[in-house]
């Protein structure tokens, strides 16, 4: 049978990953497709409840190997190695993120796959698997499949939606994992976010306030922050605007920084340089408020405004706070 | 007002760049020769090496483990080579005896060529066509694809190619070359170190070749330390250029002059386009004009883009993409501002970086493969004549009588005249190359680039508004040159950051990657002195901002644009 396996990564509180979560969707999706069964591994100590309820994602079993430590490529390699050998799984699906493509790159070594990296879009074609990825700066996508078995794909960041299309709980069964020797020589001290205190994770917001030039000064990102407080989002920046010392690096999206997804992307005060436009391109709603109304931005916004961004987004966070109640 | 670049000099100490080996005697590396550049000069002296050595091991024993070593700062070689190109094929069949354009990075054969002169609405086809443009039996290619090619050749010849490297200091000792230190990497922009900091070495050579290309690095510090500079000053040109992917295929080689560069002598812009075809599909059209211009407001890629809105050009471009980018200087001063002399003991400088470039006939790729053979010659003539030789006069000599020096002495002063504007310009060049430079003869003055006083006029009145298909910006323009240089990169370019508007303008308009930007509130309130901001990661190290008054340095090993096919 066709099976996917998912690693689905958590924080130390327990909670999985949103990456994690879109990847179990989209496994449980193309499962369906092919004529198999999306399965998931989770390392260390999660209880039943919580293995079983990613059942609601879509995932009919859960693997769990209790000893194994969270956030080391190299334990995960040879849990999922195991697990994917013993039950003859055809794929391995990542959501993204770095210990994702570390990961995916050791198993791809050690079970001697097929790897398509960066990978923005999955289909299926009878009982296989097609990944889609973006070459030449994104300017072309070509198909990749796989002529062996198994085969790695590892999703971009935010490639996949989480989408909570499963029924019932999934099967949890604990599997023993022997580590190899080289996989306990390093040790997990602490984990934790990098960056600027404060600074929310721009990667995993659904709504984003994206700050450019136009804000005019470094005082003026408070305005942004308002506004994206007022939805419950997070502000993110460009480039210029990093580059001037008005937001941490943390934030900064485009070519150099970081590529975000989420469902709407709030653009003020920001031109739309195709060195920003990368890093954002695949939000679900572009909205744009910018004083020139020959900015590119507007060539690919869903909704744009021009005007002031000064008088604009108090009235804006206004109206949002107001409708929100 | 009207001021000067030059009354602005960039901060920038060259004894930095020239001195004793630091590191201790048995951490240095051996190498036979370094060359500095994988372009055309330096890998064409690379391979050369290589064929010469074949029948000399005793030589290339003592040359050590490596024998020949080239430094090149790009991701790959032809990574930061951008040229026309038409290309005379002398030199790649001296170094590749027996082969032809099949085995080469060749797009085609020159067959037809045509001049034209641009007004606002027209063409005017010139014939019969200046003689200086003819080039039937030339061959297209594309210099970041040759460059490619001879790296191939010389990497399977046993060459050491050191890419992502740069040369940042010339090793001398007792004034002579002893070879050259590499670039450090992995440095924030306040210069600390990083996590994956790597610092450079000492590379010690039997031999140095200085292949930097247009205005070297360590060029220019040698030009300085060993008094070489010729006997009128450098001045150079910018080029920007792009490649399309077009349905209708382009069956000749089109050279325009006129429009939209303007005639008046006032504004001393000299230049021209060039379109060339690049097999069935492609073609390249680039803007070349001269930095001696006057207008702070000048920018070669509006004009560019400007060139493309024309009737002429649109027609050429119908139902096409832009797949490709680039931008760099040419050297252009001629014959009398090369070095006075090509070799120093130790070292050799070899193709743009010793300006061997024919501005009239638009030539300096074969010089320079040419004269990194005749480098190689000279080295191992001198070496195996005495293994601690450290004279190269050789090379010079072979310059001396070679094509290089007579086609430079020939166009040795067409440059010059077109400061006196278009057509009296052209009138004189004309009876110059009908006369082999003979008539009228003597030697022209030319001026520093940089000494020519900057006004604000009107040339960006005309430069058409960016709509993404036709016509694009310059960071639009960056993107496509492959360059994503982070973010946090030392800044590599010295320039003074308080000066007069004339001067920030004149930086902001010419640099093709917008380098440079005046805070918008100066520009506002009409500052007559104001700040100019650098964001050098968008650098593509073209060069321009040292023949205008400022001084670029070597950025990390790797950074800048990735050039594919220009």
């Amino acid at each position: 049978m066709s099976e996917i396996l998912v690693y689905a990564l958590h924080d130390d509180e327990g909670t999985f990953n949103n990456n994690s979560l879109g990847a179990i969707s989209e496994a449980s999706k193309l499962a369906a497709e092919i004529g198999g069964e999306a399965t998931v591994l989770v390392v260390g100590d999660i209880d039943d409840a919580a293995c079983a309820a990613l059942g609601k994602y879509g995932a009919a079993k859960v693997y769990r190997a209790k000893s194994v430590p969270e956030g080391l490529a190299q334990p995960i390699v040879d849990a999922m190695a195991k697990v994917m050998t013993d039950n003859d799984i055809s794929y391995a699906l990542f959501g993204g993120g770095l210990l994702g493509f570390e990961i995916g790159a050791g198993l791809t070594a050690r079970l001697n796959a097929g790897v398509t990296m960066e990978v923005t879009a999955v289909k299926a074609d009878g009982d296989k698997l097609i990944a889609e990825r973006p070459v030449l700066q994104d300017s072309a996508i070509v198909d990749v499949g796989y002529v062996g078995s198994p085969g790695i794909i590892i999703g971009r960041l935010n490639a996949f939606d989480v989408a909570e299309n499963g029924s019932g709980d999934a099967t949890v069964e604990d599997v023993e994992v022997e580590l190899s020797e080289w996989s306990t020589r390093a040790t997990m001290v602490t984990r934790g976010e990098t960056g600027d205190e404060g600074v929310a994770n721009i990667e995993d917001a659904d709504i984003l306030v994206g700050g450019g030039r136009g804000l005019g000064g470094k005082e003026n990102f408070e305005l942004a922050e308002q506004l994206a407080a007022s939805m419950g989002g997070a502000v993110a920046a460009t480039r210029a605007v990093v580059d001037a010392g008005w937001y941490p690096y943390a934030t900064q999206i485009g070519q150099t920084g970081k590529t975000v997804a989420p469902k709407l992307y709030l653009a003020v005060g920001i031109s739309g340089a195709i060195q920003h436009k990368v890093g954002m391109m695949s939000s679900e709603n572009i909205v744009a408020i910018n004083k020139d109304q020959n900015a590119p931005i507007f060539e690919f916004c869903d909704l744009g405004i021009v005007g002031d961004l000064h008088k604009i987004m108090p009235k804006l966070t206004e109206a949002i706070k107001a409708k929100k109640g | 007002m009207a001021v000067a670049p030059a009354e602005f000099p960039p901060p920038f100490d060259p004894s930095r760049h020239i001195g004793a080996p630091t590191d201790p005697e048995d951490e240095r590396l051996e190498v036979g020769v370094a060359i500095v550049g994988g372009g055309p000069a330096g890998l064409a002296c690379a391979v050369r090496l290589t064929q010469l050595l074949e029948n000399e091991p005793e030589l290339a024993e003592q040359l050590g483990e490596v024998p020949v070593a080239v430094l090149e700062k790009g991701k790959v070689c032809g990574a930061h080579n951008l040229s026309g190109a038409n290309v005379r094929p002398s030199a790649l069949q001296e170094l590749f005896p027996g082969e032809g354009p099949e085995d080469w990075p060749v797009y085609q054969t020159v067959e037809d060529d045509a001049v034209y002169l641009l007004t606002k609405k027209r063409a005017l086809p010139l014939v019969p066509m200046p003689p200086n443009f003819r080039n039937h039996g030339n061959y297209t290619m594309s210099v970041a694809k040759l460059s490619r090619f001879l790296a191939e050749r010389a990497e399977e010849a046993g060459v050491y190619l050191l890419t992502e490297t740069t040369a940042d200091k010339l090793l001398v000792e007792d004034r002579i070359v002893r070879g050259v230190r590499s670039g450090d990497k992995g440095r924030d922009r306040e210069g600390n170190q990083l996590g994956n900091f790597e610092p450079g070495s000492d590379l010690m050579a039997k031999a140095t070749v200085l292949a930097e290309g247009t205005l070297g690095h360590l060029t220019n510090c040698a030009l300085d330390y060993y008094d070489l500079h010729g006997s009128q000053p450098q001045r150079w040109e910018l080029g920007v250029k792009e490649i399309w992917e077009v349905p209708k295929p382009l069956t000749k080689v089109i050279h325009t002059m006129g429009w939209p560069l303007r005639k008046a002598a006032k504004h001393n812009e000299f230049g021209g386009s060039f379109i060339y075809p690049m097999g069935e599909d492609k073609l390249c059209i680039g803007m070349v004009i001269g930095l001696d211009y006057t207008d702070a407001t000048v920018s070669c890629h509006d004009i560019l883009q400007q060139f493309k809105t024309h009737p002429f050009v649109r027609d050429l471009l119908e139902g096409g993409k832009r797949v490709g980018w680039g931008a760099k200087t040419i050297p252009s001063g001629g014959y009398y501002a090369m070095p006075k002399h090509l070799a120093v003991p130790g070292m050799m400088i070899a193709g743009d970086a010793a300006t061997m470039l024919n501005v009239p006939e638009l030539k300096g790729i074969h010089y320079a493969m040419h004269a990194g053979i005749y480098a190689a010659e000279a080295i191992v003539e001198s070496l195996k004549a005495d293994p601690e030789s450290v004279d190269f006069s050789g090379y010079e000599e072979k310059v001396r009588k070679s094509i290089i020096e007579k086609d430079m002495f020939k166009s040795r002063n067409m440059r010059q005249p077109f400061e006196k504007g278009f057509f009296v310009g052209g009138a004189i060049a004309s009876a110059m190359t009908l006369t082999q430079g003979n008539f009228p003869g003597g030697q022209w003055d030319q001026e520093d680039d940089a000494e020519h006083a900057m006004v604000l006029g009107s040339a960006s009145q005309d430069y058409p508004k960016p709509d993404g298909e036709l016509t694009f910006d310059k960071l639009g323009s960056v993107f496509l040159s492959g360059n994503a240089t982070r973010d946090d990169a030392p800044n590599h370019v010295r320039i003074q950051t308080h000066v007069p508007i004339e001067i920030a303008q004149t930086w902001v308009s010419m640099c093709p990657a917008q380098v440079y930007e005046i805070p918008e509130a100066q520009l506002e309130n009409g500052a007559a002195n104001v700040d100019v901001q650098v964001t050098a990661s968008n650098c593509v190290q073209c060069g321009a901002i040292t023949a205008k008054g400022g001084r670029l340095t070597m950025p990390e090993g790797g950074d800048g644009p990735l050039y594919q096919e220009t």
